[in-house]
């Protein structure tokens, strides 16, 4: 399986995607990447402070990704217009994301089953 | 990112990209068209189904610079050397919005109404929605 998001990370759409894709790998379902894309590449800044009653999202994908290795691709150019940079001085990119491009999205969605959005 | 001509050669899948919403409102309509000639350029199957408020994007005279924006509309009329050539639109979204099918900006748009759209929708392995 492959996905894609593109949603934020306090929408209820991208806690949904994350408790999915931790039920697929628990399962032993193989899953390919995970690719963010629109406003979902919020997910990969480093300094997103949550409430901390919340949900918090951008902790998890932190945990899938060391539990599991599971790749977290980050469109570039959504990126830059979200106000993310891997610049040297303003880099606010967590490290366990990936910098791609759109074209990992069709690696994607080639070599998996199913390709699911939330 | 590896090369267009290194994508593997399983079973190809036919790709659809819906567009649901208007063109200025959000990104939405702009990020559904670059994702949509990404897909072209890696010569995969794409075909774009427009219905609701997404029939906009296919209207003709629009000035987005008038708000401010990037007038992507008329990147629409690159589809065609991605060969992407299935460009469908629901009859009824286009009705209930009082346009017609000579407003359109490109000329290959495929009207459908909403069985044939629903249907056509349904020959695809693969959706994104924007």
């Amino acid at each position: 399986m492959a996905f894609i998001i593109t949603t934020p990370p306090n929408s209820n759409l991208t806690a949904t995607a994350l408790n999915y894709i931790e039920l697929a790998l628990e399962q032993g379902v193989s899953v390919l990447g995970v690719f963010f894309y629109q406003t979902g590449v919020l997910n990969a800044n480093e300094y997103i402070a949550l409430a901390s009653d919340e949900f918090q999202t951008t902790q998890q994908w932190q945990l899938l990704h060391q539990k599991y290795q599971l790749p977290l691709h980050l469109c570039y150019t959504a990126a830059e217009k979200n106000g993310l940079s891997e610049e040297k001085n303003t880099n606010n990119i967590a490290s366990h994301f990936t910098v791609s491009g759109l074209g990992e999205l069709v690696e994607l969605t080639s070599a998996a089953d199913r390709v699911v959005q939330l | 990112m590896t090369p267009a001509n290194e994508v593997d050669n399983q079973a190809q899948k036919l790709v659809a990209i819906l567009n649901s919403t208007a063109p200025f409102s959000s990104t939405n309509g702009k990020d559904a068209l670059d994702l949509a000639l990404i897909f072209g350029s890696y010569e995969q199957v794409t075909s774009l189904f427009f219905q609701g408020d997404g029939v906009w994007q296919l209207i003709n005279n629009q000035d987005a610079t008038l708000i401010q924006s990037k007038d992507y509309l008329k990147t629409f009329a690159a589809l065609a050397f991605y060969d992407i050539e299935n460009i469908y639109l629901c009859q009824q979204s286009l009705n209930e919005r009082g346009l017609t099918d000579s407003q359109f900006t490109i000329g290959n748009v495929i009207v459908l109404n909403k069985l044939e759209f629903s249907e056509k929708l349904h020959q695809h392995n693969v959706l994104f929605r924007f």
